[in-house]
Order: C-alpha cells, then structure tokens, then sequence
C-alpha cells in the first residue's frame, strides 16, 4: 500500500507541475484574506480547483495565484471558516471575506477510534494545539505539556536529557499497578517501552494536536487500558494545496539553574570534630573528649587534617568540576501538500542535548511519512511511519554517594582535591585516619560508561471503505518495534582499591515488538432532528518483548569496555508476551443539536488476566444539555455558549504486569561439591482470579462561553473510585511467601478542574490568557486489613512513605519533632528518649508507652500538591510577539535526603546547617538543626528532611519576531520568524535543595517526593528561526 | 440496489465472520505461559525437578534471615547478643536493628527478628513443598527416600532455630496454597515443635546415606542427621537419648578431630580431608554470587586495603569480639589466634586496636566473594555434646576425656578431678572457645538457662524475659492468633 500511495503521489505531482508550466492563457491574480472583522487572515489555502496547484496567505493575509486560464476556479479553505469559491474571469484582483462556520467553530477533537466536534461532546476531553506544544524547548511532549491541561499533572523529577517525567491524570488511581496514562498515537495504543522515557522517541514538532481524555465517558472505549486516562497524539497530516517546505532551527544552552551553598572547609572542620567527638562521648561512657585517636574507635577518631590548624585549609568546590554549560540543538525540516486526491507531510529531524552534568546527552533523528489518499470515492487509504533512533548517554547521578555522582560532589570533604599533585584523580577512597572513603564524582561521571541507543518504528497503514452511504468500514494494520540496547561498563580505576580484575560490564539488547489489528464499521446519518454517530469494532493487540543481558567481570585489563574484556558470569534471556482481543462500541445522538447522549461499551480479554477471570466488560453512559441552545438563553447574547455534561463509566487498568496470575519457580541456585548447583523454589502464589483494576467514575461538567467564545470556561468535578487494585498483600511466611498480587482495596481521587481561557486584547495589541488549575484529593480508602501500612522507599534509604486507609498514597511517615533539646537535663527531664541529650532531636511519644520508637511514627507530610495549575500569557503586536508560560504546585512536601542536610557530621552540608546547627545550650543554633554527631544513640529518622515544597515557576518566556512577507516574499520565502526563549528562568520556593521538582523513585508513586542527590534541572536559553518556503 | 446490497451483506457477513474467526482462536491467543522463567505448571514432575528444588532448600541457609553470606539475622541473634561480639561499625539506621539486640533493646519491630523468622518459615515451606508432592510423584523410590530424608532434615533444622529462639510456634506441614491460609494459624506448644522435630530427624536418619562423596559436599548425611538429633535430646535434657545417639556417631568413627584447629576452617582443607566437618553452609567465590562476606565484612570498620589487600572491601566491623571474648583464651591457647585478633598494622605501619574475628579469614580474596565455609555440625561439637549429655547423667568421670580430647588440640593441659557442677561450667567454658563465632553462644547459654547470671554478671541489660525473642510485628499484624512471647 505504501508503494501505490507514494506511486500515485509522484504521478500527481508530475501532473501538477506540467499542468502549471504549459498553460499559456495564464494569469496571475492576488487580493487579501480577512475574517468576518476584517481582520487579515494568514495561512489560508487557496487552490485552483481540480488541480494541486496552491497558495497560502501571508502574515498580513495577502496572497498571489498564477492560474491556468479564466476558466479557472479558486477555492479558499480554512479551518473554522466556511469555504469559498470563486471563478476568476479575467480578474486578477480577489479580496475574500471569510464567515465563520458555526458549526466547524468548535473544533473537532480526537477520541478514541473517532473524531467527535467539540460541541457535540459529552465526555471531559480537553486538547493542546501544535502551538503550544512547541513554545517550549524541549526533548519530549511530555515535559511540553506542563502547565497546560487542568487535570494533567506533569512534574520532571529528573533533569537528565530523557529523565523520567510522571504524568498523572486526575491523581494516582493504583497503589502497585501502572499510573501513566495510555498513550494513543495516531490511533496506536503503545506500551512503554524502550530505553528511558518513551516519548522521548517522538518529536515535538510533528505533533499537530494532543487531545487529553479524562473522564470514563471518553476513556472507557479504552477499557482495561482506560483507567488512567488517555492522551491522544495526532501527527501532522497533509492538506491539498500548495506545498509548503517548513525548517525550524534553535540553538541554545544549559547551565544549572541554582548551585547549593555548601559548607567551607573551616566549616565542616568545625563540624566533623563535634561530631566524632559527641559520638565518642556517647558511646563510649568512659571517653573523655581529650582522648587521643589511638584510643578511639575508628567511627570517632578525628581526621588528622584536621588536628592541626585548618584556617589555612582550601575549599574545593565540587559541583563546578561534574556542572558544565551545556549545548541544545534542534533542526527540522518538513514538508506538506498534495491535492485532493493525495496528500503528504514529511519531515526529518535532528535533536541534541547535552547534559548539565558532564557526560550526559540525548540525541535523536527523527522521521515521519503521512501519507494518505482517496483510490476511489468511496475508498480512503493512508499511512503513517514514525521511525526514530535515539542516543542516550547518561551518568549514574541520582543516590548514594558511592555510586552517583551528584552526591559523591556533594558529600566529599571540601578539603579534598579533585586532582592530586601529578594531575591524577585525587584517590577519595584510601581514607587516612579518622576520614572517610569517597567515591571521586570526576572520576566516576567521566569513566563510569552508560550508554544506549533505541531504534523505533511506529507505523500504521488504514483503509477505509464506505459499504453503503453513511456506513464506513475501516481497517488498520499498525506496528510499534523497538531495538533498543544498554551498555555500561565500571572500570576498576573508579576505585584505586580495586584490584583491576573487579572492572564489571554489562550488556542489555532488548526487541520489543508490538502489533496491532484493528477494525471498526462506523455510521453516521442526520435524519431531521436526529443525529446518529455510532461505531462497533475489534481488536487484537500484541506485545512481545524479548530482552537479553549479559554481565562480565574479571577483566585482565583495562582495554576493553566491554563484555568481551572479562568472564561472562551472569545473564539470561527474558521473554515476555502480552496479547489483548476487544470488542467495542459506540453511539452518539444528539437530538435537536441540544440534548446529546453518548454511550461506550468495551469487552477486553487479556492474557495478563488469570484464567479464572479473563475478560472484563467497561461500560459508560453519558448525557449533555447544550442550555445555550435552548430560546430562553438564545436571548442573551452575552451567553455564546452553555452546556452541562455528566457521564458515569466504568474504566480498568491492566498495568499489572505479566505473569502475575501463574505461581513461579524461580532459581535459588547453591554450592554443592564447591560446583555452583542451580537450585529452584516457588516464589509465588497462583491466583487464577487475578484481574484488571477497576475504577468507576463519575464526572459533572460544565462548559461556557461568554462574548462569543472570548471567553470560554470549562470546569469539572470528578469522582474516582479505584477498586480491585493489584496489591502486593504481606502474607505470614508460615505460608513459605511473604507476599502475594492480588486484587484489593480501594482509592479515591476527587477533584475540580477549572480551565479558564480569554482573548483579553484582540485589535492590533493581542492579549491571550489560559488558566487552568486543579485540586485533587486522593486517599485510600480500603486496603486488606485497616491496620495495613505499606512503607515504601527508594534509593535504598530507610523507609519514608506509607500506604494506609484514611491518608493518601506514599504520605510521608515518621516521627513527629517537637524540637530540639537545649540542654542534657532538658531531654532527660523528658525521660522518653533515654540517650538523647542536649542539641538531639526531641519527638512525639504518639502512642503513650513511655519511650520513643519506630511505633511513634505517624503521617507527617505529603508528596502530592493541594492544588496545581498552569498561568499562560500571549502577548502580540504587529510583527512580535511575547509568551509567558507559568506553572506551579502548591502544598506538597520533599523528603530531602540529600547529605547536603544531614547531621552526621561525616559528609559536607549546607552552608546553613554550619550556621544554624546547636552546638552548645549557649550556641543552640536557629532551632532547625540539631548538633553534629556521628553515630547518634537517639536513633530516628531527621524528621527536619520533611520540607515544603510548593513552587512557582516561570517555565517559559519566548519571544519572536515574524518578518513582514513584504520584505521576505523578495527572498523567495513565504514567511520567516525568529525567535528566543527562556526555559525555567525563575523559580519561587523555599525548598533549599536543587529543585523542588523532583522523585528518586521514577514512576513508583509508593514513594515519591524523595530527593536524593537527583539530576537537577537546567535553565535554558535558546535562538531559533522558523522558515517556510 | 439489490445486488448492492448483497454484496454490502457479504461484506458484513465476513466482517462478522472474521470477529468469530478471531473468537474461535482466543483460547491460544489470550492463554500465554511464562517462557523463560519456570511456572509450578510443570515444575516437580522429574526426580531433578525434586533434586533442584532441595538444593533450593539449602540454598535457604544463606538467606538473609539465617546466615546470608556472613551478615544473616542468625549471627546476631547467637553471637552479637550474646557476651561474644558486638557490632563494630559506627551507628545508623541500616543497623539499627543489629544495636537493638546488641543492647538487649530488642523490639517487636527489629528487623533482624523479623528476618530470621522469614528466613526459617521459608525454608520450611520449600520442604513441604517437596514433601506435599513426593508421595505421589513417579520417581523412583530410591529417589523419593533420599529427597525425603534431606527435605525431614532441613526442615527440623529450621524449626530447631524458631523453637530456641522464638519458643512456641506455629507449625506447618503441608504447602499453603492461598495467600490467606496462614492468617488464624495459631502457636503451637514447644513440645509439639519438637516431637515434629525428633520425627523428621528419626525419619531423615534412617533414609539418609552414610556417606556423600566430595560432589555431594554440602548435603545432609546420616551423621548429620544423628548429631542434629543428639543435639535436639541435649536441648530437651534427655541425656539418655543424647550420650546414645552421640556415641553412635563416635563409635562409627566416620568423623574425627584435625590434628590443627585453623584447618578445620581453611578453605585449602579439601572435603575429604576435613574429617571434622559433617553439616556446613558452603560458600564458593569467583563472583558467581556464592561467595562469603565474613572475611571482610567482619573485618575491623574501615581497615580496608591495609589489611583487606586491593579489591578486598572497606572493612564493616561486624561481630566485632568483645573484649572479654579475647580474655576466655586461656594463657596458651592455640585456637585464640586462629579465631580472632585484637589489632592490625595500617597503611602508614601504625597499629590500630580494633579487634576482629579471623577464623574465617581468606587472605587475598575479593570483597563478598571467599570460598570459607561456615561450620553449623562439627566432630567437636559432638564430643562436647557426649561429654555435657554424659556428665548431666552423672558420668562425669566417664565424660571428662572427651572434654580433655578437645582441650588437648588447642594446647592446653588436661583438667583433672571435676565434680559434676565444675564440669558444667568448664563445658560452657570450653564451648564458647572452641565455638566462638560459630553460632552457639547464645543456645549454649539458654540450654543451661545461664543466659541471666552469666550476661548481668558481665554489665549487659538482660532481663529474664530476653531468653526468647519477640514475634516479629509484621506476623502478629497479619495474622491476630499469634500471641507475644512476655516482655515485648
């Protein structure tokens, strides 16, 4: 099909041209464009009809069309506004004036297996134009849409070039299972795959619209992939008319966007002897603070460069040798047209980034071929292919200090040199008396080798065919492959106490392949009054993911960096098949264009489901009022606009992984007869009940617009209940397992959206404001018992996050402070916490008993927002143009875990914490923290790593200037545009880590809010120049 | 129209035909089996099948709960809480849990409690899970005896630990299926645990072979079996039954005591060789995960490559000896320098006093990865066993070589002229020398209920109530019937 498309195309484009080179009575005709206000209007297509020969309109609405003859007729087309055409005669000057299309007005939006218009919908769909997806320099749509969509909560906890972004819609509905939302490209439902975050494949610029389901009426056509709302992503797709060849180019840089202020070396001198010495105090009941080293545990002994005079001591500060200012580049050609007949839009693109953290970058070539055709009348084809190959480098920068870099800068003693007297790594790791071993950052983030690359193909080809007048027949054929591989390799010259042997390799090649078959019979008629818009179809969708690993040690040397340099000493292979058949229904009436019902049905069987409970039926019912159609408000004409919806449906989650339902064995392997033995055991529990979680909602919306849609507003409030949630249940090891998946419990999310958007200034200064904001509350309101808490905890620290009836999911769990003992006698005064003394944390002894311990623990924060929105500002005049995009989070918590705010007196800390830590009852600090000590007896997680962590930010100011076509037409080019951004150029907050945007634990939302030494983010400025030809 | 419409009818008609088709084919399409990992579906079939999944049974030994590779729950709670170690490493929330039993501050909540108790109820229910099949399964008998035995073996083994450290508990025999059918189990008396224990260890005796050939080195014999189950009379104080089944193991002659103590340790001591050792945890380096920390994860905090060598780890201080541990040497005892140190030379040729255990020690191996096996049944411990088990009878005449058998390899004279009440103090003497860091201590002491004077004595906060560990709260949380042990 490919092959006839691109055949046929060719052959037209031929035609075209002979056509508009051999006509001799030709003759040029130009005029300007306005809209029913007179204003110019650019970018509108006029064709000379029955040929592919075309125009469109300037900046300032003008246009010029050599025709064939005066027979000719010129047809002018453009979004929203009714057609027109004309014959040209033996004019050669035309002005249109454009009415608008009431009934196109709204535009129309993508849902599932279909296109709805806006005003016909019933379910909560909110959409995201091309233009505001590229205002942001960045590599994934993801972190594009921050801040735009109310309901649609994106936060980047990571800011690696390709970090992890969580996306959320309507708040996290499963405590164990998946929580990102269905990705539908171009009608492809993918499944994360792939190395990094999957939409780093895609690029920005081919993206036409993203549309965002989010209430059950419009997901549930999804069914058991539903649950957490979809996001549609449309590619651009060809238009007949004049071809039109777009370059877009910016180039740019990163610097991090704020550097901590860490202690000096006189101040961590200070710092590490209190500590060593309150720790050997208090551990060792006959120590006397005099005593020398030799007599001292190693734990207290106190460094000797620092027994001597350390004002003298230089101050290195390590966040300068792993930060860089770093290069963003982007370039992107495409190209679009066709006629009626055939119709394309190509493009290729290329995208670097390199990391703010040294050795670390993404790159990535990008493809995209739409194509599509009408064979004959009543038969449609087309396809599209996205190929892309991405390149990941990355740096181990997130953790402990030992293995990730941004920590290891962090914690090392100020002291320390990055380079020793002959120019080599300082060795970190010999720790002299009383020191520590470091991992050097350096060192580590130059030569600790991470590297990826992904190639991916998602292609889907379509036909669609009319049976009989208003009956469409349409079959799609799509693929989605993935080779993707990882290699790393640790040299044992991280570490000079390694012996060179210890250097570990490893290797990771993974083919993921995905396939999808699709058929839908659609109808659609107007009768009178009636109209009817309905769709039944299947589908059968497969997944097959086929890993191997392989990991290599006792290297010889040091020349090879990879497997093949040592013994491969570990590996496997892992095959994986997930494969889903649907069945799904549709109907839409809409009587007297006022009262609209529509109502989904979907049946999905999934082999991930045991076989006890297969398949899964998710239903939705919904119904709309438009009030404004109705004569009493027709009257009021500052009402353009009113409609109320409501839908109820029922939506799942499948994100459950594979295999779940089949009890395993897996390998326990032994020495026996000093020869490694496999052994097997069982590992888990069958459940041949296992299925989908489930998740009802219900949503009440309300859509208005005002002054003729100047102002138009739509708000939601919504209802989730998540039930049958896969859960990771502790079952008693008498049973031989500690734990097994089952399908329990229950969530609730509930929420109002609130979108506001406005045309503030519409004459020649333009003003746009979109608003959007959202509070959402969730809270789990079953689990298997009510006494259950699942503590949960990332990046290997003591857990933080509980899981439990009556709070929401992963709330901060610890002790609570009540402050800071000022003195020895105050804390034992206290009597609860018998080896506190003076500068020790004081807690609540919440249960009474007597003494503090881990059973005082109790909810003490929450890493997710009261409320969050997205405040975006146009500005235009004439020729510029100015926008401003903030977003923010309000009233969410940080578990900061970095060592810059620990009290261990080991590692470097804030600058603050040297100043404001108690060091005496006559020095007792600010009160926020405690005195230095190594090796504390009064025990306790440091509560004081709750902090708050709501944020304003500016996300975005771009500028641009569009040259007048008058000036460009000269160059030959059709419009150029410059422009310059700014990207997270400004952020409000008090958390005093790097960002407050940030989660060590990815997508595990048990866990999240947890900063530990993560990947900060970058502040970007960039130039860019836009051009079509 | 009409043949229009016909053929729009096929149309349909095969759009239809198509969603059957795909209908028809669902069974193969949505029934997916895993491919690369093993599935019960057609797991304990084979006589290997059973074989793999006892070697999973052993393998249960270096769970985190037990042994693990030299940092397991069981070292802490038979050595760290007891007069002979202590941890070493400065104090924080990963340890935590190991402070708390070293402080008699022992929680409900302590992780290493609860990890143990895991660790055990595990590798109990990998035994039923072999033992629930066996009966029916088409193997030969030969086959189905032998894995039997190992399986009764293993299993008394780990309800030996949970009865001594936890006392009543729960017990099960049969594989449990659903996630919820251990939830109203309740305790079980401590006698019933060990009438299920001497059955097993009877059974496994009469079934397990005499002796493995070096291939085998790792698994249960008779020997083992027969000692275990002396070991299990002692603990019940039945004498009789003790010296009987101790003697059968002496007389048989199949064990013996080395010549040199540090051998019996020494990874170079081949398993022919090394005719002391009838039970022991293997360990195997070359980075193949089977490897043992005890080398340096139980070296001094911090020593590193002063005394680890290049690559051989940082040093973690754990079960660090206490101070009185290196004073119960006897003057000229030679298995005090086999077992343990009390300084190392640093890189800049200082002496840092820091003690640090060395009978497990592999020069020159990497971090985590030493071939030295961990002793849990010796040919000494049988001696001791006989000799404590012959004396409670009041044959202490009769039991007094054995003790000076042992007395006599780490060179020290023999004691002459013990009453009964003498004797069993020199035999707690002599165990927690000859078995420092092994593992009894803390047994030692609760089977002679000497825990309370002899650790008080000493400065440590025990309480009477310490003799027994809590029910982790992570068990009594999910299943109400488990009562606490008193105290907690």
């Amino acid at each position: 099909m490919k092959q006839v498309a691109l055949k046929h195309s060719f052959w037209y484009l031929c035609l075209a041209m002979w056509l508009w080179a051999g006509t001799t009575t030709a003759q040029t005709i130009s005029g300007k464009i306005t809209d029913e206000t007179g204003q110019a209007l650019p970018g509108v297509n006029i064709l000379e009809k029955g040929t592919s020969n075309g125009t469109s309109t300037g900046i300032d609405g003008t246009y010029s069309i050599r025709v064939s003859s005066g027979n000719a007729v010129l047809s002018v087309s453009f979004i929203g506004y009714l057609n027109q055409e004309i014959s040209v005669g033996n004019q050669t000057a035309i002005d249109f004036n454009l009415a608008l299309d009431q009934e196109q007005l709204k535009e129309v939006v993508v849902v599932g297996y279909g296109t709805q218009r806006k005003k016909d919908l019933t379910g909560a769909v909110a959409s995201v134009g091309a233009k505001d997806i590229q205002k942001v320099p960045v590599s994934g749509l993801d972190q594009a849409l921050q801040g735009q969509v109310a309901g649609l909560q994106i936060s980047q906890s990571n800011g690696a070039p390709g970090g992890n972004t969580n996306i959320l819609i309507r708040g996290i509905g499963s405590i164990s299972g998946g929580n990102e939302p269905l990705f539908v490209i171009d009608g492809y439902p993918v499944t994360n795959s792939g190395i990094g975050n999957p939409l780093n494949t895609l690029n920005p610029n081919d993206i036409e619209s993203i549309d965002v389901l989010k209430d059950a009426s419009a997901t549930a056509i999804y069914g058991s992939r539903g649950s957490n709302g979809v996001i549609m992503v449309t590619t651009k797709r060809g238009k007949a008319g004049k071809t039109r060849i777009e370059v877009d180019a910016y180039t740019g840089f990163q610097q991090v966007a704020k550097k901590l202020e860490l202690m000096n070396s006189q101040e961590f001198a200070q710092y590490v002897i209190d500590g060593r010495n309150n720790g050997y105090l208090d551990n060792v009941p006959t120590g006397k603070i005099t005593d020398p080293n030799s007599v001292r545990p190693n734990s207290y002994q106190i460094p000797s460069i620092l027994q001597g005079d350390v004002s003298k001591l230089p101050t290195y500060d390590w966040q300068d040798a792993i930060f860089r200012v770093a290069p963003i580049r982007n370039y992107q050609v495409s190209a679009s047209g066709g006629n009626e007949n055939v119709r394309y839009s190509i493009s290729g693109g290329y995208f670097d980034q390199q990391g703010i953290v040294i050795s670390s970058g993404l790159q990535r070539y990008s493809f995209r071929a739409n194509l599509d055709g009408n064979l004959s009348k009543r038969m449609k084809v087309g396809i599209s292919m996205l190929p892309s190959f991405t390149i990941q480098d990355d740096v181990e920068a997130i953790g402990h200090s030992s293995n990730a870099v941004i920590q290891a800068a962090l914690a090392i003693s100020p002291y320390i040199p990055i380079y020793d007297d002959q120019g080599n790594y300082t060795n970190t790791f010999a720790p002299k008396e009383g020191d520590i071993s470091y991992a050097h950052a350096l060192n580590m983030a130059k030569n600790l080798k991470i590297d990826g690359t992904q190639f991916r193909f998602l292609g889907n080809a379509y036909l669609e065919y009319e049976v009989v007048k208003d009956v469409k027949l349409k079959t799609t054929f799509g693929t989605d492959l993935n080779y993707s591989k990882t290699r790393r390799f640790e040299p044992s010259s991280l570490n000079p106490t390694l012996s060179i042997g210890q250097s570990v390799a490893r290797a990771n090649n993974a083919e993921i392949s995905n396939w999808l078959s699709e058929s839908t019979l659609a109808y659609k008629k107007n009768i009178q009054k009636h109209s009817i818009d309905a769709l039944i179809g299947f589908t059968a969708q497969n997944a097959t993911s086929n890993t191997i690993n392989a990991t290599a040690v006792n290297f010889p040397d040091l020349l090879l960096d990879n497997i093949s340099g040592g013994t491969v000493n570990a590996g496997g292979e892992s095959f994986v098949v997930h494969n889903m058949l649907s069945f799904l229904g549709r109907v839409n009436y809409v009587f007297n264009g006022k009262y609209l019902v529509t109502a989904t049905m979907r049946r999905d069987g999934s082999s991930r489901f045991g076989a006890d409970n297969r398949w899964g039926n998710f239903p939705s019912a919904s119904v709309g009022w438009r009030v404004s159609e109705e004569a009493f408000l027709k009257k009021v004409n500052a009402i353009s606009e009113l409609k109320l919806r409501a839908s109820y449906g029922l939506t799942g989650n499948n994100a459950i992984g594979d295999y779940r339902a089949i009890g395993l064995i897996s390998s326990t392997n032994y020495a026996i007869g000093n020869v490694l033995t496999p052994g097997l055991s069982r590992s888990s529990f069958t459940n041949a009940e296992l299925g989908w979680e489930s998740m009802k909602q219900l949503d009440l919306g309300l859509d208005l617009g005002l002054f003729k849609d100047r102002i138009t507003i739509t708000v939601d409030y919504y209802e989730k209940t998540n039930t049958d949630m896969l859960f990771n249940i502790q079952t008693p090891s008498a049973t031989g397992l500690t734990e097994a998946v089952v399908n329990l419990g229950e969530v609730q999310n509930k929420g109002v959206e609130f979108g506001f958007s406005s045309r503030n200034l519409t004459r020649a200064f333009k003003w746009t404001t979109n608003f959007n904001i959202t509070f959402n509350k969730n809270e789990v309101t079953a689990m298997s018992t009510d006494a259950e808490k699942i503590l949960s905890t990332s990046g290997g620290r003591a857990a933080y996050a509980i899981t439990q009836v009556g709070s929401p999911i992963g709330s901060f769990y610890g002790r609570r402070i009540l402050g800071i003992f000022q003195t020895d006698e105050e804390a034992k005064a206290y009597g609860k916490q018998p080896f506190a003394k003076g500068g020790d944390t004081k807690w609540a002894d919440l249960n009474n008993d007597g003494k503090v311990d881990d059973n005082d623990r109790e909810v003490i924060g929450s890493p997710h927002p009261d409320f969050f929105f997205g405040f975006n500002n146009n500005f235009s005049y004439k020729n510029f143009s100015l926008d401003i995009l903030t977003s923010g989070m309000i009233g969410q918590e940080i578990w900061n875990q970095t060592f810059s705010v620990a009290n261990s007196g080991v590692q470097n800390g804030l600058k603050e914490i040297a100043q404001e830590r108690y060091i005496s009852p006559s020095q007792p600090g600010s009160g926020r923290y405690g005195r230095s000590i190594r090796g504390s007896r009064n025990g306790g997680s440091a509560g004081y790593a709750v902090q708050d962590g709501s944020f304003v930010r500016i996300r975005n100011v771009s500028f641009a200037y569009s040259f007048p076509s008058q000036l460009v037409n000269k160059l030959k080019v059709n419009a150029l545009r410059v422009y310059a951004t700014a990207t997270n150029l400004f952020t409000f907050t008090n958390y005093n880590g790097y960002d407050p945007e940030v989660s060590n634990s990815g997508d595990d939302l048990r866990a999240a809010g947890l900063d530990f030494g993560t990947y900060p983010q970058a502040r970007t400025y960039s130039f860019g120049v836009n051009l079509t030809f | 129209m009409s043949t229009y419409n016909k053929s729009t009818g096929r149309k349909i008609g095969l759009f239809l035909s198509v969603l059957l088709c795909l209908n028809a084919c669902e069974k193969s399409f949505l029934d997916q089996a895993p491919q690369t990992t093993r599935s019960e579906v057609n797991f304990y079939k084979s006589s290997s099948d059973f074989n793999n999944a006892l070697i999973g049974v052993y393998a249960n030994l270096k769970h985190v709960g037990l042994y693990a590779n030299g940092s397991g729950a069981l070292h802490v709670m038979t050595e760290i809480v007891s007069d002979n170690t202590e941890n070493g490493a400065t104090r924080q929330a990963v340890n935590q849990g190991i402070f708390e039993i070293n402080d008699f501050l022992t929680l409900i909540s302590t992780d290493r409690v609860r990890d143990c108790w895991i660790g055990l109820y595990t590798g109990i229910g990998r035994t039923n899970s072999i033992l629930d099949r066996l009966p029916s399964a088409s193997i030969a008998q030969a086959d189905k005896d032998k894995y039997e035995a190992e399986a009764k073996f293993m299993r008394a083994m780990f309800y030996f630990h949970l009865v001594r450290l936890y006392g009543d508990v729960p017990i099960i025999t049969q594989e449990i299926t659903s996630p919820y059918g251990a939830n109203e189990i309740t305790r079980s008396p401590i006698n019933q645990v060990y009438d299920l224990i001497v059955a097993d260890l009877k059974t496994a005796e009469s079934k397990l072979p005499l002796s493995i050939p070096a291939a085998q080195a790792g698994r249960a014999t008779q020997g083992a079996a027969k000692v275990l189950l002396g070991k299990v009379y002692l603990t019940l104080k039945q004498y009789d039954n003790a010296s009987a089944k101790l003697k059968e193991v002496i007389d048989a002659k199949t064990y013996d005591l080395l010549s040199k103590y540090g051998d019996v340790f020494a990874h170079t001591t081949s398993f022919t060789a090394n005719k002391e050792l009838i039970f022991a945890v293997q360990y195997l380096g070359g980075q193949i995960g089977q490897g043992s920390n005890m080398w340096s994860e139980w070296a001094p905090f911090n020593a590193g490559t002063a005394l680890l060598g290049s690559g051989g780890g940082a040093g973690n201080g754990f079960n660090k000896p206490t101070t009185d541990m290196a004073n119960a040497y006897e003057a000229g005892d030679l298995r005090k320098d086999a077992s343990m140190l009390t300084s190392y030379k640093s890189l800049s040729g200082q002496e840092v006093k820091e003690a640090y255990v060395v009978k497990f020690r592999q020069q020159g191996a990497l971090a985590g990865d030493s071939d030295v096996d961990f002793p849990i049944l010796r040919y000494a411990d049988v001696l001791l066993m006989y000799a404590e088990a012959l004396n409670e009878q009041g044959k202490t005449a009769e039991a007094l070589p054995f003790l000076n058998q042992i007395r006599k390899r780490a060179g020290l004279a023999d004691k002459t002229g013990l009453n009964q009440a003498d004797f069993r103090l020199a035999i707690e003497q002599e165990r927690r020398v000859e078995f420092a860091f092994e593992g009894h201590r803390w047994y030692d002491l609760i089977r002679t209920n000497r825990q309370q004077i002899v650790l008080s004595a000493k400065g440590l906060a025990i309480k009477e109530f310490h003799k027994l560990f809590p029910i982790p709260q992570r068990e009594v949380d999910l299943n109400a019937n488990l009562t606490q042990n008193p105290g907690y």
